[in-house]
């Protein structure tokens, strides 16, 4: 016990005073102090373009218009759509069109080439742009309208049926999805992107002793398994004190400088409850364990960083697998049968169940089963990984196949049970 | 104390690594532990380390079985090991707590013996700043930190310049005056012969030959007499003439030297008076021995 804490204060002592550690965490502080300001300035961007009298820079649309009589209807509702752009009826050639949008002397133009179907013509098609869709509402007004007309019913009097703005609000008495997709989003990302980081610091950290022969020295002076358990422990400590740093950054500038300059809607997003944060917290530390155990030991086995890749990579996918799974349930249904059973197994339990905690209501005794598997597997990892450590750590050349590593296994447990009943 | 390691197998899988080794180390006293590579020394070190259990066999203190708690043992590995990024006082001092010190007696202990290798300038440098031969001298302080009263090195000369090894050897003499259990292995015979006054050869996994240094070139046959004179072009005609049927043969070994081989070292004395009474300028007469190099390569030659 005592050799654990040496190691775990050598091990935590070496992380945190490592240089390439302070600058990630300064680096990954910066960047969310950064990233509070976005919104304050994107709001303050969309503000200006809103109050912004059109100044200097007038937006023009073109319109072409082949559907109508009237030019002045198209004009006139067109002009209720874009109040802040200026709207051209013209006859002009469709070649004209697409020659003054691409110049930006038009924003863009339109052709409407029978009540019911017109022709967009823009410079460049954002994903995002719903500008034929603001097109479409105009075009179907300018269509009732005219029809309105031809049946003798007055068409600013029935607009206002027609188009009534309906007010609506949601009372939640479970977890509000939508309130908490953003947030839990964040959180999902940081567990994924932390246990992946302090899982490969822990392989590293294991192939580097072996590889500057310090595990030489180290073997006579403490147990493998101690050297192993000290060693995950006093990293993941280091790891948690980084995101308790970073986290503890986001908060502080989320509450002060983004808060203030966020309407309340927005701002409402970025507001988690406690519980979530405590589960988030709870999840890391079985997820890390879980991990870091698998790793530490695969990683015993290499001789060079070279080698780390292959024996590490299985172990890795299994997580982007589940890291996969969990991203896309989120934005369908978060208790979907994959879910519900990624959840209870302990490679995939900590972030399936951490999401459905987060986005969903999950009962009290679910939770409590799921922690309770992961915390078994750990300790089943941990008793399997301090004996592939034993093996590892004296172990160089080509990193041994699978079936050759349960081979040495089954020899040392014979050895054990041999000396053992010596004893 | 003393040190037994007694009838010790061990197989790594299918692959008998140490059959039946059995050797003996007195404190105050080095024994050289030779053999050729992938003999078994490893190995054998190992387990006296506790690092591997044997599949027979046991180690020994003073009789009782070892107790790797209460016991401080100083190991340098062959393989240099020790942090290369880390600060050399903090990696010490972890190494030293490891075996057993409070946090403040590593700090002294660190110090003291940083001071002994004067290398006090580089107590808070990272070990790759420093040269091949500073960074052994560091390895060696890592290993004595604790004091230890088993002390097993591991080719601890390897890279150092004259002065330095001067240094070390004084150091390592020190501990075995000091009263410690001194394992030493080399494949430099001449640190072997003037640290050791017994070595064990071990050759696939055996003990191929092990005792006094001294006893063991004393079970060669001492037939062989070497003789160093200014007259020695006189001494070979002399000899053979005086002692015909006794004396096999007489050859020149290099420069003033003759080599006289006899029928039996009996004939020695004899030899030695007849020389004696005639008047030759003899500044030397002595039996040959065999060099420990000629005992190693006799005794761990493949098939041997």
């Amino acid at each position: 016990m005592k050799h654990i804490l040496q190691v775990l204060k050598f091990e935590y002592l070496n992380c945190i005073k490592n240089k390439a550690f302070i600058i990630t965490t300064i680096i990954l502080m910066l960047l969310i102090l950064g990233t509070s300001f976005v919104p304050a300035i994107i709001m303050d961007i969309q503000k200006s373009e809103d109050d912004g009298e059109p100044t200097g820079d007038v937006n023009i649309i073109g319109i072409v218009n082949n559907a109508y009589d009237d030019n002045t209807l198209v004009e006139k509702i067109f002009t209720k759509y874009y109040p802040h752009s200026v709207v051209q009826v013209s006859e002009e050639s469709v070649d004209e069109l697409k020659t003054k949008v691409n110049d930006s002397q038009y924003t863009f133009a339109v052709v409407l080439n029978s009540p019911i179907s017109f022709t967009y013509i823009t410079k460049n098609n954002s994903l995002m742009s719903e500008e034929t869709m603001t097109i479409a509402e105009a075009a179907k007004g300018i269509y009732r309208a005219v029809n309105f007309e031809k049946f003798g019913v007055d068409y600013e009097r029935t607009a206002t049926i027609l188009d009534a703005p309906i007010v609506y609000d949601t009372v939640t008495t479970g977890t509000d999805q939508t309130k908490n997709y953003f947030s839990t989003y964040i959180l999902v990302m940081i567990l994924y992107m932390a246990i992946v980081m302090y899982g490969q610091m822990v392989s590293q950290s294991v192939v580097t002793e072996k590889n500057t022969r310090a595990m030489e020295m180290l073997i006579t002076c403490a147990k493998p398994t101690h050297l192993m358990f000290g060693k995950v422990i006093g990293s993941g400590l280091a790891g948690l004190t980084q995101l308790v740093v970073i986290i503890g950054t986001a908060l502080v500038s989320v509450k002060t400088i983004s808060m203030k300059s966020l309407p309340e809607g927005l701002s409402d997003i970025l507001t988690m409850p406690v519980s979530t944060v405590v589960y988030a917290l709870i999840f890391f530390i079985t997820a890390y364990f879980i991990y870091a155990f698998l790793l530490g030991s695969l990683s015993s086995l290499a001789s060079r960083s070279e080698d780390l890749n292959t024996l590490t990579t299985p172990v890795m996918m299994i997580f982007v697998v589940a890291f996969m799974i969990v991203m896309m349930s989120m934005t369908s249904d978060i208790n979907n049968t994959l879910m519900i059973v990624c959840s209870y197994i302990p490679f995939t339990a900590p972030i399936a169940m951490f999401a459905r905690i987060a986005l969903s209501d999950v009962a009290f005794y679910e939770i409590i089963i799921s922690i309770i598997i992961q915390l078994v597997s750990i300790y089943l990892l941990g008793m399997l990984a301090a004996a592939i450590y034993r093996i590892g750590v004296l172990m160089y050349g080509n990193p041994p196949k699978f079936n050759e590593i349960i081979k040495l296994l089954k020899e040392q447990h014979k050895t054990n049970k041999a000396i053992k009943s010596k004893e | 104390m003393e040190l037994k390691v007694e009838n010790i197998f061990k197989s790594f899988g299918e692959k008998e690594v140490l059959k039946d080794i059995s050797i003996t180390a007195h404190g105050g006293a080095a024994l050289g532990l030779l053999g050729r590579n992938g003999a078994g020394k490893t190995t054998t070190i190992r387990i006296i380390m506790g690092v591997f259990f044997p599949d027979k066999g046991k180690v020994l203190v003073d009789g009782k079985q070892i107790d790797r708690n209460n016991i401080r043992i100083g190991y340098m590995p062959e393989e240099r090991g020790l942090y290369p990024k880390i600060k050399i006082c903090d990696q010490l001092a972890y190494l030293a707590q490891l075996r057993g010190m409070s946090s403040k007696e590593s700090q002294k202990a660190c110090d003291k013996w940083l001071e002994r290798m004067s290398m006090s300038e580089y107590k808070n440098k990272k070990l790759e700043t420093l040269s091949k031969g500073n960074q052994q001298k560091i390895q060696l302080a890592a290993t004595l930190m604790c004091n230890p009263q088993i002390i097993i090195l591991d080719e601890p000369f390897s890279g150092l310049d004259p002065v330095n090894a001067m240094l070390l050897k004084d150091v390592i003499k020190e501990m075995i005056a000091g009263g410690a259990v001194v394992l030493f292995s080399s494949h430099q015979m001449n640190y072997i012969e003037e640290f050791c006054e017994s070595i064990a050869i071990i050759n696939q996994g055996k003990i191929a030959v092990d005792g006094r240094i001294s006893d063991i070139k004393r079970s060669y046959p001492r037939d062989r007499i070497a003789v160093t004179s200014k007259d020695f072009e006189k001494i070979s005609p002399f000899v053979l003439q005086k002692m015909p049927d006794d004396i096999t043969d007489v050859k020149n070994d290099g420069e003033n030297t003759v080599v006289i081989k006899m029928k039996s070292p009996d004939f020695k004395n004899r030899l030695f008076a007849e020389l004696s009474q005639q008047d030759f300028d003899i500044d030397c007469f002595k039996v040959c021995e065999p060099s420990l190099n000629d005992i190693f390569v006799q005794y761990t030659e493949v098939g041997v």
